[in-house]
């Protein structure tokens, strides 16, 4: 596939999403108007008489053709207009990008930690295949990631939050917290991102771990590195020059899939955590039914991560120069 | 039959393949036989909030709900969902992925489908869809059934397009066995090992997202799944700076990671027996 089709194909794909986000409150069963009126949970469902319902259908385009809607949804999204929040009273995209930017810093260096880590540990543990070492590092990674991510952030924040009181349990800074210099202000949040960034890191991390190692023991059977040990190279040379390189460039794209993962499971980590991000809005739209937020959080999360995924598949042409000469 | 004896023999020698196992049979049996191992009846309230004691062993909720009780009731909930997902989703996948690896024209456009949905972010989209249903849990496994096959059908499609060519397939074609036979008797049979590793890695993934969902409160309110349990705890105001974590929040918790890592090492260790390479053993 070459990059022009690709690029085609991630365009489907988020029209395709679009698409998706509109029909979805239409073909669910229930009023279309439910969002308004919140769920019946709620402490004081609003009741419509007829006459309002008409002219709330009418003020929102629910009484317009269908694809005359689709146009008007399609236009509005284009300009950024997301609709209107009904929890917190303000239009959804201004909230969604004053969160996004928590969710990129939390998110960006997860997958900065976890990707680095990930392949050194499988690289090590490949490199040392059926040893002593291989098996207690497996059987430790396998382990500590078997824990689910909004579990283990809530056992981080007894233990090292609350017991040990060394870090903040919640938030992305301390709340009316005044800095004297910005080196304070980014300690601050430094802070706050140390627990859920972990969280992620380690909840996740089994899954590029084992990638790893597998890619790295099928190229070790590989003849050159056989050849290369035979020319008397020193090890550490064949497993960074030879085995390293070439166990990566057949799991790229899978590594991106894996992040998709991790940046899905920031609504779990922000949710445990408080933290002002995307996906915390994700969970509080849940809970209050707010259907506008919920398909704009939605959208956001899920376009991040397409995102991911085309720059790992533009990056990997660029490595393999069989991709590229295609 | 000598093979399935071989191949557990072969089993036997993975350690943490044992582990795993043996998790396993523990939450199995327990789920099996609740209403025998249970103290009480799950949704009957006594005392609310009672630290552990004699009558109520991890003590109870704030509705009075003996802790214990959910625990095993819910370890029913939770596997029931994980393997009944992954067993559906597993045969629709099957078929679909040997129909596909067989038959071109149909497998290109099938993989067209697949494709799609695995570019797609599987849990947000789970999330707002569940949000937007009544949360019950047909409803979930509905959604985990309609994302859960195309992993499958994608992997057993690869291994069949490199079965179909061999020459025993092609010799039973000249022998002029039809599609469905050759399919049945001869790529099937081959196939059956990545299938079981497919069950058991997509029984870990529905454990994970179901108790997520159920996490953020868009489980099924009448069904007590671990996940569930785990939602009112965090829910609860005082859970993070009190001592009830312990016993309402920790269990259902380590339920939830104890069977996803049993879950991991089985599939680890099945694939290890199914491709050598990663045993360990250089290749000469």
């Amino acid at each position: 596939m070459n990059r022009i089709t690709k690029i085609i194909s991630y365009i489907t794909l988020i029209i395709l999403i679009l698409t998706f986000n509109f029909f979805l409150p239409r073909v669910m069963p229930g009023d279309p108007l439910s969002f308004l009126t919140g769920s019946p949970t709620m402490d004081m469902p609003i009741v419509l008489d007829e006459e309002m319902r008409a002219e709330l259908l009418a003020y929102y385009g629910l009484d317009k053709p269908l694809l005359q809607q689709f146009y008007d949804y399609m236009l509005g999204i284009l300009h950024g207009d997301l609709g209107w929040s009904i929890y917190f009273g303000a239009p959804v995209s201004d909230i969604l990008t004053g969160a996004l930017k928590w969710t990129l810093l939390l998110v960006g260096t997860a997958t900065a930690i976890y990707i680095v880590l990930g392949i050194v540990l499988g690289a090590i543990s490949a490199w040392n295949r059926g040893s002593k070492r291989d098996v207690e590092l497996l059987t430790f990674v396998l382990s500590i990631s078997s824990f689910p991510s909004f579990f283990l952030g809530m056992l981080f924040i007894i233990l090292l939050g609350v017991n040990l009181s060394f870090f903040p349990i919640s938030g992305a800074q301390t709340p009316f917290a005044e800095y004297s210099t910005p080196f304070e202000a980014a300690l601050d949040t430094f802070r706050h991102l140390l627990l859920p960034a972990m969280t992620l890191v380690i909840a996740h991390i089994g899954g590029i771990y084992l990638l790893m190692r597998n890619s790295m023991l099928n190229v070790l059977g590989e003849d050159y590195i056989l050849t290369a040990r035979a020319k008397g190279l020193s090890e550490w040379y064949i497993m960074h020059k030879h085995a390293m390189k070439n166990a990566l460039l057949p799991i790229i794209t899978m590594i991106a899939l894996r992040v998709g993962f991790l940046i899905s499971g920031t609504i779990f980590v922000e949710t445990v955590f408080a933290y002002p991000g995307v996906g915390r809005l994700l969970y509080d739209a849940v809970t209050y039914r707010d259907y506008p937020l919920l398909q704009g959080a939605f959208l956001i999360i899920t376009l991040v991560i397409i995102t991911a995924n085309f720059v790992a598949d533009m990056t990997y042409a660029h490595l393999d120069p069989r991709v590229k000469h295609e | 039959m000598r093979r399935i004896i071989a191949f557990l023999k072969e089993y036997r020698n993975s350690m943490p393949g044992l582990m795993g196992l043996g998790i396993m049979v523990f939450f199995m049996v327990s789920a099996i036989f609740a209403p025998f191992v249970a103290p009480y009846d799950p949704h009957q309230m006594y005392k609310p909030l009672e630290h552990p004691n004699s009558d109520h062993l991890l003590g109870t909720n704030d509705i009075g709900q003996d802790i214990l009780s959910e625990l095993i009731y819910g370890s029913r909930v939770s596997l029931f969902i994980a393997f009944f997902v992954s067993a559906v989703s597993c045969i629709i996948g099957t078929a679909l992925g040997l129909l596909s690896g067989y038959y071109e024209r149909m497998g290109f456009f099938l993989m067209r489908i697949v494709d799609g949905f695995l570019a797609i972010p599987r849990l947000p989209l789970i999330i707002v869809i569940v949000a937007f249903l009544r949360p019950s849990i047909w409803n979930l496994i509905f959604i985990f059934i309609l994302f859960g096959w195309p992993f499958t059908a994608r992997i057993i499609r690869s291994e069949v397009l490199s079965l179909r060519n061999r020459p025993y397939v092609d010799a039973a074609r000249m022998l002029g066995a039809r599609d469905f036979y050759i399919l049945g008797r001869h790529i099937l049979p081959n196939v059956v090992p990545l299938i079981i590793v497919q069950l058991i890695i997509e029984a870990r993934h529905v454990i994970l997202a179901e108790s997520g969902l159920s996490f953020l409160g868009l489980g099924d309110p009448t069904a007590k799944s671990w996940g569930m349990i785990l939602h009112y705890a965090f829910e609860y105001p005082t859970i993070f700076i009190s001592e009830i974590w312990k016993w309402w929040m920790l269990p259902p918790g380590l339920c939830i990671t104890f069977t996803i890592l049993s879950l991991m090492f089985i599939s680890y260790s099945l694939e290890e027996l199914i491709n050598p390479r990663l045993r360990g053993v250089t290749r000469v």
